[in-house]
């Protein structure tokens, strides 16, 4: 700072209290050479001066025995006044008894009366103001100013503080508020400040209870650190209940609150918080609870996670991913017809080995990994459409899926009809499906893609019909081709009446819109036969073939030749 | 006024006194100029013929820092013995300090007076 100043040609401002005039004088004379001086005659002049410019004055030089008002006072008043106490006081005296009195009054350092060299004096007023220069930037650093609870820098130095000296059993607990950003959008920034606010004074008388510390570590999350109690339980459970006896404009808060129970202490304090928020983010759409303890399964599950995003570049690059196939057969006429296929991915995992597609693609769809594969898969399907076009002379159509971050690719159009091209394709060879979901996040976006798709000739599929949330209206504005019904109710459909009656009402609405239907995952005849009565045109599942590798999948195309050839 | 090798021959430490001033000799002999004048030594003697210990010890205490500051040893001697003595509350021949810190007052006076 003191360079700072230098450079602006700018002085620190001294304040001398000294009701000796020589005194005074000798003083002004060694700290003009840095400072600027201004000086008082007596407690009550330099308190009064110091009510008016506590901002600018940088020191105070107070002598002890003055008449009016003596230093002592002087001291008293400025450190339970919260503006004058940032201001550092050295004591001038001759006394060894008044300098252990000050030190307890609040004083920051001595000058000896006779004085001391003046280099000695300078030195000493500079290494005060330094400290406390410094002192006021870590406290201004040190805490969240909406909150007053730490920041996160600070909150982890104290913790390893702390643990420098202590070595009791202690708990991390991450707490944050779902869609708060909602909250924000919604009803302001004003109001999800207060609702900040609140969970933070909450959440500091929880503290004073017991043992702990808490900081605002991101905008809606608060990570706090706490000794293990009996009822830590209860920890949560009172701010829940503290927080739904406040009644805010939004309607309701849900807060998450993620325990990470008697930390691993040879693990970083980090990490404690880090698996407390992972506890805390498994109850994302959990509407049951509001607390999860953060175990070992949880942790485990973690480790495999962040393995398979790990290895995801690496195994598209090494071609650990294989495309399968698996038929779908026109049903309506004499004999089940190959019509076409659907693409699906397999990861065959150098160390893990076979991976189920249930494992990683609920991971990468989080994640927004799933775009990588779904343009490997489409890569993959174009050029063996391709290839089996030019082997059979003609083109079985495969579909690919195409995620709900696909959607929001601006150059999605491009992208695969720059595939088409590159194969020799047509767009009705590539089919696409859309998973219903995806239809009830950004309708307007998404009816704009798929126009823009249909325009140049591609067909879309709507993918998992029936296990979403869309509307009926919704159905009547978005183009599809096809639905392809979702899997769950042809499962059920032979065990209870409620899948069964589902089927029925998929039909009809496919008639409604003139589409076709898909029924996927039909394993037995029976199934077959019931939903052929009902109307449906194609059939995919293990009763014709299982998902195949392109090679043994071929042997399907070989035979439908034969059986057309025979047939003609 | 009052020449550094007066002060000298007066017995003051004129180098420590000049240091004190950051080598402003002006300043300094202006200072040492205005030491005569001061109150305090009034304040002195006067509590000390009244017997009113606490408030020569005040004065006593308040002289010995500024003729310290300006390196005085004459005077400041006889200050700092009467303070120490004072502090402790021992019995002594005050009137005989107090009055031998007058005569030193008045010798410096006079050197003032002298020079100029």
């Amino acid at each position: 700072m003191k360079n700072i100043l230098k450079s602006v040609g700018a002085k620190r401002r001294v304040l001398i209290v000294e009701d000796e005039r020589i005194n005074r004088e000798i003083l002004g004379n060694i700290l003009m050479t840095e400072y600027e001086v201004v000086y008082a005659e007596n407690g009550q002049q330099a308190i009064e001066l110091l009510q008016k410019e506590a901002d600018s004055v940088s020191l105070i030089l107070l002598d002890l025995m003055m008449p009016v008002m003596s230093g002592e006072e002087v001291l008293k008043i400025c450190r339970s006044n919260d503006e004058l106490s940032r201001i550092p006081v050295i004591v001038m005296t001759q006394d060894d008894a008044a300098e252990v009195s000050s030190i307890r009054g609040g004083a920051d350092d001595f000058i000896k009366k006779p004085y001391s060299m003046p280099e000695v004096i300078l030195a000493r007023c500079e290494r005060i103001i330094e400290l406390y220069e410094k002192k006021k930037l870590i406290d201004s650093a040190e805490t969240d100013p909406l909150t007053g609870l730490y920041t996160r820098d600070f909150f982890f130095e104290y913790i390893r503080q702390l643990e420098r000296y202590q070595d009791a059993q202690m708990d991390a607990i991450v707490m944050d508020i779902e869609h708060f950003h909602l909250i924000n959008e919604i009803y302001g920034r004003g109001e999800g400040d207060r609702i900040l606010k609140k969970i933070a004074s909450v959440i500091l008388a929880e503290l004073s209870n017991g043992y702990g510390i808490a900081c605002h570590c991101s905008a809606d999350t608060f990570y706090i650190y706490h000794s293990c109690t009996a009822d830590y339980r209860g920890l949560a459970e009172r701010i829940l209940k503290e927080m739904a006896a406040v009644s805010f404009e939004s309607a309701k808060i849900r807060l998450r609150i993620g325990i990470n129970q008697n930390v691993d202490k040879e693990e970083p304090p980090e990490q404690w918080f880090d698996h407390a928020k992972l506890a805390c983010d498994g109850l994302r759409g959990d509407y049951t609870r509001q607390t999860a303890y953060y175990d070992s399964a949880i942790h485990d599950r973690q480790l495999y996670h962040e393995k398979l995003i790990r290895d995801i570049d690496s195994s598209i690059a090494n071609r650990d991913f294989i495309v399968f196939y698996q038929p779908k057969y026109g049903i309506e006429g004499d004999r089940p017809v190959l019509r076409s296929a659907e693409a699906l991915i397999r990861w065959k995992h150098p160390e893990l080995g076979m991976i189920s597609p249930g494992d990683f693609i609920p991971l990468f769809e989080g994640n927004g990994l799933v775009q990588k594969l779904d343009r490997f898969v489409w890569a993959e399907t174009a050029a063996q459409i391709a290839q089996w076009k030019k082997k059979f002379g003609f083109a079985l159509p495969v579909s690919v899926n195409v995620s709900r971050i696909d959607i929001f690719d601006p150059e999605l159009e491009d992208r695969l009809t720059g595939l088409l091209n590159q194969n020799g394709l047509s767009s009705n060879e590539l089919l696409l499906e859309i998973t219903e979901s995806a239809y009830s996040d950004n309708a307007v976006r998404l009816i704009e893609v798929i126009h823009n798709l249909r325009d140049k000739g591609f067909r879309i599929e709507m993918d998992d019909f029936g296990s979403g949330y869309s509307s009926l209206n919704m159905l009547t504005t978005i183009p599809i081709d096809v639905l392809k019904m979702d899997m769950k109710f042809v499962s059920n459909m032979l065990k209870d009446e409620k899948s069964l009656k589902l089927c029925e009402l998929v039909m009809d609405i496919s008639r409604f819109l003139d589409v076709p239907v898909v029924a996927e995952g039909v394993e037995e005849k029976a199934q077959l036969e019931l939903l052929k009565d009902m109307g449906c045109q194609i059939i995919q599942g293990y009763y014709f073939s299982r998902p195949l590798p392109a090679e043994q999948f071929e042997a399907l195309i070989q035979k439908e030749e034969e059986l057309a050839a025979k047939k003609s | 006024m009052i020449t550094l090798e007066a002060l000298r021959r007066f017995g003051a430490d004129t180098e420590k006194g000049l240091a004190m001033c950051m080598g402003n000799e002006a300043l300094y002999l202006r200072l040492i100029n205005s030491v005569p004048e001061q109150q305090r030594f009034d304040e002195l003697s006067h509590a000390i013929s009244e017997g009113k210990r606490d408030e020569a010890f005040e004065a006593a205490h308040a002289l010995k820092g500024i003729l310290g500051n300006l390196a005085l040893t004459p005077l400041y001697e006889r200050a700092s013995e009467i303070t120490e003595l004072l502090r402790n509350g021992a019995d002594a021949d005050y009137e005989r300090l107090s009055a031998e810190l007058t005569e030193e007052r008045k010798a410096l006076a006079e050197l003032c007076e002298q020079c100029d």
